[in-house]
């Protein structure tokens, strides 16, 4: 309120408003001005056609009958019903002949034809007088010296002229007005929609994330602009509760292992101990701060994926990384007592990041490797997926996911019970999926249909093909 | 081997010293951008460690502006951030290899030792030799103490990093980097597994082995 002036004069729709109200009412005083005039003219032009009708018609009546004709036609003009005319004819002396006034009502004029205004006064009725004012035609007779005038009353025409400006002068300030207040109503309206927004800004930065800014359903530019707004908050609280998700989960997942190094440490300075028994305390310590130390660094990684952080895209072949890495994982699962399969189609393209995609194959190759007992297999293909995709699978024979854990797994930090006996920070599943949600497609965890209690899992990477 | 730690955390910088002295090398220090390019510039080392964030000079524009003016010394980029697109900056900007903190000390002395070798034994050699492991690179052919060892594709490229690199430790990372070139970690003990295979091929039916085991770091092969 720096200027004193409420919200919405301020606003640019208001000012949008003023412009318009100005251009509106330039142009309805143009419209209004040229129809006062051309209907005046029109009206006139009128009257002045049908005064000569009236003449030419007479005139006939002259030639062909003489002046009695003439006179006899006045006087059945002037006794036919609905005539508006008034008539006055005279002899070269100056005596009437027929008409409605006692006596020519304008002086003479010397020339043969001119156009006429004159009041005169009407009797009425009841016997007053009223002044009338006229309008008409004189013409004199050549040949007889004669004269012949037709008026009619301009009270009619005059009426419609006052009408119209009467019409004008009202209008002209009432559309100004509604002009101005329309502009003040949409620019409040404007204002009041803007100024919902800023309060629901204002609500998530005081930490009511929940807050969304209200939509009418009109499917106006406000709307919209409120349904993006909302869908960006929607994000924002996304995001924010995976960040406190991983807070808490830091918090958890840590405690232990910091705990435990705590614990070991504190025995160690407890008792004396033997410099090999030192030394092996010592290296148990740093193999488990650099479980700790991997952990975050998996964590910041999966944060930095998520925020969208990392990760650069480029078309590259996709087998050539599978085949790589099933020569990479061959001999490890020869250690574990696996049996490993490889089935890797050629020249499969997609747009990704090679680190990335290495990475969640790997964490899947990893997950298979350590949850498969001995004697056990593990196949890994890549093959062309429905609609387009590109489908990287590994299968193996363990224990598998229970469906209505399958969700979860994904998830950071979530393990199953059954796992938590193994190394692990519960990320890996919960990394492959934000890659596969950063190239677009999806991770899908699947029973291998193995055996009852040993069903396996399959899980499958789903990317976009390039 | 003389090295040049420019970093600016005092704690670190004495770190990185104290790994690099028990490592056999002996170290100048600088705390900040300007001042390490100075020194960088003036005397002759073996080896630059550039930390990323600086005073004065961040790592990236010190080692671009070293490497403009022609410095040709090996550095090693250290940086807390440890993802991908940070890594190939510093590699852009003219780093020969790359470390994110926080990093074990062997780590840091394993590949502060491979960068010195770098600048000396790279240029054209067409065989390697450790002990009486015999690697021919042109035709492809390894032999120990005169009989012939049949090795994989990838086994024969690791055997030729570790024997490039005889006698110095080689992590598991670096192996991944730069036999792989995976910069990834593919978490099962992948990489310990086709060491044990390539050591079932060198050194099983010999006496003395080559391949070891260096505990909480990685591998050498006794040069």
């Amino acid at each position: 309120m720096k200027l004193g002036l409420p919200t919405f004069l301020r606003t640019t729709t208001f000012k949008l408003a003023l412009l318009y109200s100005a251009m509106f009412a330039a142009f309805s005083a143009a419209l209004l001005i040229y129809l006062y005039y051309s209907t005046v003219y029109y009206i006139r032009n009128e009257s002045d056609r049908r005064l000569d009708l009236e003449f030419e018609q007479l005139g006939n009546a002259y030639y062909t009958g003489g002046m009695e004709r003439l006179s006899q036609s006045v006087l059945e003009r002037m006794t036919r019903t609905g005539s508006t005319y008034f008539y006055y004819l005279e002899d070269s002396s100056g005596r009437k002949i027929a008409g409605h006034f006692q006596r020519m009502p304008v002086a003479p004029p010397v020339v043969d034809s001119k156009t006429v205004y004159f009041d005169f006064d009407q009797p009425e009725p009841d016997g007053s007088m009223i002044v009338r004012s006229a309008a008409g035609k004189f013409v004199r007779l050549r040949d007889n010296g004669g004269a012949l005038l037709v008026a009619f009353d301009t009270a009619q025409q005059t009426a419609i002229v006052v009408r119209i400006q009467r019409a004008i002068f009202i209008a002209a300030p009432i559309g100004l007005i509604l002009s101005l207040l329309g502009g003040v109503l949409i620019s409040r309206g404007a204002a009041s929609r803007a100024d919902e927004l800023a309060r629901t800004a204002e609500a998530v930065m005081g930490g009511e994330l929940g807050r969304r800014v209200p939509v009418r359903g009109s499917g106006d530019e406000f709307d919209r602009l409120g349904q993006r707004i909302n869908a960006m908050l929607d994000q924002i609280e996304k995001l924010v509760d995976a960040t406190r998700h991983t807070g808490n989960a830091i918090a958890h997942d840590l405690r232990s292992p910091l705990s435990r190094l705590r614990n070991r440490l504190e025995i160690a300075l407890s008792q004396p101990l033997s410099q090999e028994a030192a030394s092996a305390t010592l290296n148990e310590t740093v193999e488990e701060v650099d479980r700790v130390l991997a952990t975050f660094n998996a964590i910041l990684r999966l944060a930095r994926l998520e925020a969208g952080a990392e990760g650069e895209r480029v078309r590259m072949d996709v087998s050539e990384l599978a085949e790589e890495l099933a020569e990479l994982f061959d001999p490890a699962c020869e250690e574990a007592e696996l049996t490993f399969k490889s089935q890797i189609a050629r020249h499969l393209m997609i747009l990704g990041d090679r680190d990335l995609i290495g990475q969640a194959l790997s964490n899947m190759l990893d997950n298979a490797v350590k949850y498969t007992p001995a004697g056990g297999a593990i196949s890994f293909t890549a093959a062309r997926g429905p609609d387009g995709t590109i489908d990287l699978t590994v299968v193996d024979s363990g224990p598998g996911v229970p469906p209505d854990a399958r969700k979860t797994v994904v998830q950071r930090f979530q393990r199953l019970d059954s796992a938590r006996t193994q190394p692990g920070s519960g990320l890996g599943l919960s990394l492959v999926d934000s890659v596969a949600d950063m190239h677009g497609g999806e991770l899908i965890l699947r029973d291998a249909g193995g055996p009852a209690g040993q069903p396996g899992l399959k899980a499958i990477l789903r990317l976009p093909r390039a | 081997m003389r090295v040049l730690v420019i970093e600016d955390d005092a704690e670190m910088a004495s770190f990185i010293e104290k790994v690099l002295v028990e490592a056999g090398h002996s170290v100048d220090k600088a705390i900040d951008g300007e001042r390490g390019l100075e020194l960088a510039r003036s005397a002759d080392f073996d080896a630059l460690v550039v930390d990323r964030m600086l005073p004065a000079k961040d790592g990236l524009t010190l080692l671009k502006e070293y490497r403009e003016a022609g410095g040709k010394t090996p550095a090693l980029f250290l940086s807390a951030l440890g993802d991908v697109q940070n890594r190939v900056q510093g590699l852009k900007a003219g780093a020969d290899d790359y470390l994110s903190k926080p990093f074990a000390p062997s780590e840091l002395a394993a590949r502060v030792e491979a960068l010195g070798r770098r600048q000396v034994g790279e240029p054209q050699v067409t065989s390697l030799k450790a002990g009486d492991l015999e690697m021919n690179l042109l035709t492809r052919k390894v032999t120990r103490a005169g009989k012939k060892i049949d090795l994989q594709p990838r086994e024969f490229r690791l055997l030729e990093y570790l024997m490039r690199h005889a006698g110095q430790v080689v992590t598991r990372t670096m192996l991944l980097e730069k036999v792989w070139d995976y910069n990834f970690d593919p978490q099962t003990n992948v990489i310990d597994v086709h060491i044990s295979r390539l050591r079932a091929k060198i050194d099983k039916e010999f006496e003395e082995p080559l391949l070891h085991t260096v505990r909480g770091a990685g591998y050498r092969l006794q040069g």
